[in-house]
């Protein structure tokens, strides 16, 4: 799977980085950037459980 | 009270707010029985009460196919005060996307987590300056001279209005969130307390605009005045509506919860000896204390097409009412749902909704709350009602108006 956060979208509330600090960081410019794009399958449920928690629905997950 | 059945649950009529405080049964049965209950009775106009954490957020997400609207939350018709045909303000809460992003836009950076918390130090020290004020008291009414005083100062300092006008934003909060509730209302009606109370709201933020467009500061008044959407300011109603929405919404919500989790400790005080002892639980207490009290009862949303909702069809146009409170003790969600626990965790409340609408003070609302009840666990030595609390008159937001108590606040030391 990969990763990927929407900029359009997000708008730097954070919830991603307080569930899944080592896949997700907010930077200065008040967006969530992707640490690492392919997370091993192991942190797959932390994964979700950012994407069900955003509020703006800004970051996707592309399987394969 | 007879048994509980379907046809006869009463989840809007304000007036059993006031006399019971939230339906936490009637949600219960609803959730187990109906979950996507089409709700018809006699004077309120007709609509699906949502009440299934898991469906509140799948409707929440799907902006496109249930779309915000004018009315905000569905009540008891007043036949003496038909509600207003038009939306009373034009603001974040009834615009639909892409609109609903660009105005959001305007604002959204002072609300990020980075924002919010360089307001930290000031947080602090209004917090202690409230309680200094109770310091030696042996009673006070915990709303007015707690609750509601941090949250209403903290909005107020952001968009620089000066102290002499907070009670006056005090006022036109109560009387646009609370228009059904006879303390604030006095004898007028609905419509007319809500329209008068808008009208001092504009005249006094077009003065804001006047200044802040001759003499621009660090504020949130004059990142309003001078915003654009799309590359043009904000239409004049537009523009006052929007300082409506962040004034009302950023010292009312808070004001409740403050209240309603000193409610909470009261009747647990297990969990008050517990955060007592140990600090660290304060932004889980915090998180429990939102899901607890879900200031905001409920939204509502309306179908853009004929769809399907767990079985059931939805009509275009039809109205859906998703009831926070209820998602918030969802059985299948949270264990124990009606245990106060302050070391709940993960705990996935809807308090400050979720989607496209979600909440934009929560960052500024969960600082707010931290920091109060960390110096409450340090210096409030003892607390008791000396009556019952009195809520506010009203099916849309869980206000609370009084909370007469018997206290012992510790001088700072």
């Amino acid at each position: 799977m990969r990763v990927v956060v929407d900029h359009s979208l997000c708008e730097g509330n954070g919830r991603c980085v307080e569930v899944a600090s080592g896949i997700f960081e907010l930077r200065d410019d008040d967006r969530s950037y992707v640490l690492e794009e392919q997370p091993p399958h192991s942190l797959r449920a932390k994964v979700d459980l950012a994407v069900s928690l955003c509020p703006r629905q800004a970051i996707k997950i592309i399987e394969g | 009270m007879g048994e509980l059945t379907l046809d006869s649950v009463d989840i809007v009529n304000p007036d059993l707010y006031v006399q019971r405080g939230y339906p936490h049964a009637e949600w219960a049965l609803l959730r187990r029985e109906a979950p996507i209950y089409y709700y018809q009775r006699p004077d309120v106009d007709p609509f699906w009460a949502i009440t299934r954490h898991a469906d509140i957020v799948n409707v929440s997400r799907q902006p496109g196919l249930f779309k915000s609207v004018q009315i905000l939350f569905v009540t008891v018709n007043d036949p003496g005060s038909p509600p207003p045909e038009e939306a009373i303000l034009r603001q974040l809460l009834n615009m639909n996307p892409p609109e609903h992003g660009a105005y959001r836009g305007v604002v959204n950076r002072r609300f990020t987590p980075r924002s919010v918390q360089q307001l930290t130090s000031g947080i602090e020290r209004i917090t202690t300056e409230v309680l200094d004020d109770l310091a030696g008291r042996e009673e006070c009414d915990f709303v007015t001279e707690v609750s509601a005083k941090l949250p209403l100062a903290v909005i107020a300092e952001m968009f620089g209005i000066p102290r002499a006008d907070w009670p006056l934003m005090f006022r036109l909060s109560n009387e646009m969130i609370g228009p059904s509730d006879p303390e604030y209302a006095g004898t007028d009606t609905v419509t007319a307390t809500l329209e008068r109370a808008r009208m001092e709201f504009f005249q006094y933020f077009n003065g804001l605009v006047e200044d802040r467009r001759k003499n621009p500061r660090d504020d949130l008044s004059s990142a309003l005045a001078n915003g654009l959407v799309n590359g043009e300011p904000l239409p004049i109603f537009e523009l006052m509506s929007y300082f409506a929405l962040l004034i009302i919404a950023g010292n009312e919500t808070t004001r409740n919860a403050t209240t309603g989790g000193l409610d909470a400790f009261i009747n647990n005080p297990d969990q008050w000896e517990l955060l007592k002892r140990d600090p660290t639980l304060v932004p889980k207490a915090v998180e429990e204390i939102v899901r607890w009290t879900s200031p905001v009862i409920q939204f509502t949303r309306q179908a853009t097409e004929d769809t399907e909702l767990d079985g059931q069809k939805i009509r275009e146009g039809d109205i859906l009412a998703l009831f926070y409170p209820s998602a918030n003790r969802d059985e299948s969600i949270f264990a124990a749902p009606n245990h106060f626990d302050i070391s709940r965790y993960p705990n996935h409340h809807v308090a400050f909704g979720i989607g496209e609408h979600f909440c934009l003070g929560a960052n500024l609302a969960r600082l707010e709350l931290q920091v109060m009840f960390r110096q409450l666990a340090e210096r409030l030595e003892s607390v008791e009602l000396t009556a019952p609390i009195q809520r506010m008159r009203s099916s849309f937001v869980g206000g609370i108006k009084h909370m007469p108590v018997r206290l012992k606040v510790r001088s700072r030391t």
